[in-house]
């Protein structure tokens, strides 16, 4: 026996030496610029370019965040809910299954801080957007880091983060209390493991348990799950392959299961005749909800959705879809196509109700789409030069003069102008004097309807019952009422009429509000906020 | 109330150990498989050009077949490594087996001895010890006589020896006659999991219950230390925690092509008193308390977890479904309950890796596992997690009761019929 390295090793062990030594080894399967990028050993560019970034994103999120854009009323139903999570259960209403409750769960851990210092002046909630403002610097953090991982260059990996930063599409949507603010970044933290270039199957099984910790914040997210698993498999074969989808389908798919099983264990599950549940919840929203047209019908709130969010940023929107494109080019930037493209289709063929904030989810995916084609671009410039030595720099220097071009025709005009007011406005003026007048001349024994956008703030300043301070929707929607107010809207005295409350009686088919309102005077006016008393009381 | 309060915090206090041991046998069930890294860390070395060790093979028998002696015997005898001599270690109040082994010993009287023990109790422990006396090369190994070695295995194991400079090498064996019943299947796989993980986990942390077939020590080591220890059930396991506690270099290493076959035990009860023999030894380890020996609390620690994981494990599975019942039933608040099923996600993620993992087994040995294999893994498992929890809780009684007899295995050979031409032989490259 006199045989020298001869190896026993199965194939499989072979492989995996060969990536040992290539993982040493200068370019690695899954970069295209040399090792891959880790945050265990972080060049020192990149240490300057996070910090930089996770600064400015923190000024950009807390700067006058509790001055624009105006409280919307999801808002305040999260902060309530997460304030109603603090004394042990998941509303101050009936929990409907509206969304998972992950996501005000998580608000709950965390805004305790803000209103315990005192931020948001003195508003519980102003104090939960500075959660919101945590969720945004991560999720900014998180889309420089996944933007590496995808290969792309420090520069325009920045590009990519700042793009996110300075859009008044993400800057108005991420400063405001919504569930999809809170899951991006779990989802982004899941695009980072995912992407792993070690392999590692931890990190893939990890993957799995961010994704449903996205999709349990908030539900949409659920759309980026293929894209999610091509991140994983869209690779070389690894020896572990198997492993790594099986572990991260597994993880992922029984942290979801817990949703349906805290359903099954409260036995609302499945649809009855005296309680809420689960499958009633999930017929509503995709089914029975009423729908947003179709997106080429004029006029459709699809359409006027569309146009609402191209009205905050048609630039990052169209630009991120045409980079999509582009992002074909390269092997690792195709999943961001197919993220885009999954997340484009129900708006683009679908007919069912898509609510505003659905866009959230995108913004990041967009972005980075812009920064990967960007990337690809200049890679392509390089070749080029390489060919035609002598024209390395004119082809070098006008590639960034025609990308800052296009950057400040992009920025100047609309960019400037919104974050301006986004920044220096005051839209809560009118909300805070009608909250205080109401505050000041109402008896806390007086039955009183307010948007959820102050109903928080107004119960817990006495009232501390949510059937003597309902929430405008809950006389209709909520079966409690007719057990705590037998005397239907009659037992009604105030009515606090802000922007959104008409649309919401027309929409959700509010008729016991939309009675009392009818039997009302109105009392103050701040701006676009009333206070309204009913005139007809009741006849005992 | 308070009441109510101390029975949910007693539930979730039970829920979260439930759900650390899930986890901990998460992570030493797919320790080999993190990442490509750890397949190379746990794979032989490559061979060297020039012999270095010579090996005294010890083959404990006690009422064997002689058919499963002798293949047992041919797979040594045939071993590509030159050095090496043959000790058939017996009992002397089991004269067939001695029969047989004389026998054996006369057919190659160059390689083969025999060594009868005539201690008054016996157990493999006092036979190994006795078998020691007569070995006269420089590794000692031991084959159980149901266990078929690969042609290159003393090969690689001596290459093992001089290049990663050991005391003890640990090869791996494997269970594979996977579809003879409903456990052995799982059976199979844990041995698979066991040598193509667990040990190269627990080897990494610096503290080795050693197996007790297919391990190799350096005789002057063994001597040393005063060989196994002839009262205890899991002398293996104690050797290893004896030479962990000393520091000694011990290493783990495997490769599909060079496992030593074996068989299951042949019926239920057979497995139950294999389980129990185990599971007791491993109390009778711990109760011994050599660990405490070990420098340092971290390693203790780790010693202490290892020791009683098994146990933990095998009660782990029926605790689980018990707590969530308890929980359901007892009314307790929804979030105490979802705890309780907290446990269940790496315990079903471990099983979608044991498929993974039996996949591999049938890629490595060249089975076709079938549709209906993937399914038997599935669906026989909380059968043979209730087997392994009765078998630890017996071996609790037991140990309680400080009955320490042995209680052997039998073997009846099927192990022989997987062994097809070529199926045995190492790959060649």
């Amino acid at each position: 026996m006199a045989t020298t390295e001869l190896k026993p090793d199965p194939p499989a062990a072979a492989a995996g030496e060969r990536n040992a030594r290539a993982a040493s080894a200068p370019k690695h399967r899954g970069t295209a610029h040399g090792a891959p990028f880790s945050l265990r050993y972080l060049p020192l560019w990149d240490k300057i370019a996070l910090a930089a970034l996770t600064v400015t994103a923190a000024v950009l999120s807390l700067w006058n965040l509790d001055g624009a854009p105006s409280y919307q009323d999801d808002e305040g139903t999260y902060t309530s809910q997460a304030f109603a999570v603090h004394s042990g259960t998941l509303a101050p209403y009936t929990y409907w299954y509206d969304h998972p409750p992950l996501g005000w769960i998580q608000i709950a851990a965390l805004n305790w801080l803000p209103n315990l210092l005192g931020l948001g002046d003195g508003t519980t909630i102003g104090a939960t957007r500075y959660v919101i403002s945590v969720y945004f610097v991560a999720s900014a953090v998180l889309l420089y880091i996944v933007g590496r991982r995808l290969t792309m260059r420090i520069p325009f990996a920045a590009l990519t983060t700042v793009l996110f930063i300075l859009s008044p599409l993400s800057l108005v949507l991420g400063r405001q209390i919504y569930l999809d603010n809170i899951g991006v970044p779990w989802l982004l933290l899941a695009f980072y493991l995912a992407l792993s270039s070690r392999n590692a199957l931890w990190h893939h099984v990890g993957a799995g348990i961010c994704f449903a910790i996205a999709v349990l914040s908030k539900e949409t997210l659920s759309i980026f799950g293929p894209a999610l698993l091509l991140a994983l498999m869209y690779r070389p074969k690894w020896s572990n392959r198997s492993f790594s989808v099986v572990g991260f389908l597994t993880a992922g798919g029984l942290l979801l299961a817990f949703y349906p099983l805290s359903a099954l264990l409260r036995n609302e599950l499945l649809s009855g005749p005296d309680h809420v549940s689960l499958q009633d919840a999930l017929a509503y929203q995709l089914l029975n909800r009423s729908g947003s047209g179709t997106i080429f019908e004029a006029g459709s709130s699809r359409a006027e959705l569309l146009s609402g969010w191209l009205y905050f940023d048609k630039y990052l929107i169209a630009a991120g879809l045409a980079a999509a494109v582009v992002c074909l080019l390269r092997r690792q930037s195709r999943i961001l196509f197919i993220a885009i493209a999954s997340f484009a289709t129900p708006i683009v063929l679908g007919q069912g109700y898509l609510p505003a904030m659905y866009i959230i989810g995108v913004i990041p995916f967009l972005a980075l789409a812009c920064g990967s084609a960007v990337d690809i671009a200049w890679s392509g410039v390089e070749r080029l030069a390489r060919r035609t030595p002598g024209l390395t720099r004119p082809l070098r220097t006008g590639f960034v003069a025609a990308l800052s071009a296009s950057l400040l025709l992009m920025s100047l005009p609309q960019w400037f102008e919104q974050d301006r007011t986004l920044l220096t406005a005051q839209t809560n003026s009118n909300w805070r004097s009608a909250m205080t007048w109401v505050q000041d001349n109402v008896s806390r024994s007086e039955v009183v309807l307010a948007p959820y956008s102050m109903w928080h703030d107004l119960n817990s300043s006495g009232w501390n019952n949510a059937w003597t301070m309902i929430a405008t929707e809950k006389p209709d929607l909520d079966k409690q009422f007719d057990i705590e107010r037998p005397g239907g809207w009659r037992e009604i005295r105030w009515i606090i009429v802000g922007p959104s409350v008409m649309a919401n009686i027309d929409s959700l088919g509010l008729t016991r509000v939309k009675t009392a309102l009818q039997n009302s005077e109105q009392v103050q006016t701040f701006g676009e906020w009333t206070v309204h008393r009913v005139i007809n009381p009741p006849s005992n | 109330m308070s009441a109510t309060l101390l029975a949910s915090a007693l539930v979730l206090i039970i829920a979260v150990a439930l759900f650390a041991i899930a986890v901990s046998t998460l992570y030493l069930n797919t320790y080999a498989w993190w990442d490509p890294k750890t397949q190379v860390r746990t794979s032989y070395s490559g061979l060297q050009s020039r012999e270095g060790h010579s090996f005294s093979l010890i083959m404990p028998c006690r009422n064997e077949r002689e058919e499963v002696m002798r293949a047992t015997l041919a797979a040594l005898l045939a071993q590509t490594h030159s050095r090496k001599e043959i000790i058939i270690s017996v009992g002397h109040d089991d004269t067939e087996t001695v029969e047989i082994a004389h026998r054996l010993a006369r057919e190659f009287p160059a390689f083969v001895r025999v060594s009868v023990d005539v201690s008054e109790r016996k157990n493999k422990p006092r036979q190994l010890n006795k078998a020691l006396s007569l070995c006269r090369n420089s590794v000692v190994g031991v084959f159980d006589a149901e266990s078929i070695a690969a042609e290159e295995l003393l090969a690689h194991i001596d290459s093992v020896f001089t290049t990663k400079n050991a005391d003890v090498v640990q090869g791996a064996v494997q269970l594979i006659n996977y579809k003879d019943t409903w456990y052995s299947l799982r059976n199979c796989l844990e041995y698979f999991t066991w040598f193509r993980s667990r040990l190269h986990a627990h080897s990494r942390q610096g503290f080795i219950p050693l197996g007790g077939n297919t391990v190799f020590i350096k005789r002057e080591l063994l001597t040393a230390v005063g060989g196994w220890d002839g009262s205890c059930l899991a002398e293996d396991c104690d050797l290893g925690v004896r030479l962990s506690t000393l520091r000694r270099k011990i290493v783990v290493a495997y490769s599909p092509q060079l496992v030593t076959r074996e068989e299951t035990p042949d019926s239920l009860s057979g497995l139950i008193r294999q389980r129990t023999r185990w599971s007791l030894g491993f109390m009778q380890v711990f109760a011994k308390g050599d660990w405490k020996a070990l420098p340092s609390r971290r390693m203790r620690t780790i010693a202490w977890w290892t020791l009683m994981q098994q146990h933990f494990m095998a009660l782990a599975g029926i605790c689980i479904p018990i707590a969530i019942a308890a929980a359901i039933w007892g009314k307790f608040p929804l979030v105490v309950t979802l705890v309780t099923f907290l446990p269940l996600i790496p315990t079903l993620v471990t099983v979608a890796f044991d498929v993974c993992m039996l996949h591999e087994f049938g890629r490595d040995h060249k089975f076709a596992i079938s549709w209906y294999d993937y399914f038997r893994l599935i669906a026989g498992t909380p059968l043979y997690q209730m087997v392994l929890a009765f078998a630890a809780l017996r071996a609790l009684f037991k140990f309680v009761r400080r009955d320490f007899a042995w209680e052997k295995t039998d073997h009846s050979g099927s192990h022989l019929a997987y062994l097809l031409p070529g199926a045995a032989e190492p790959a060649r490259h």
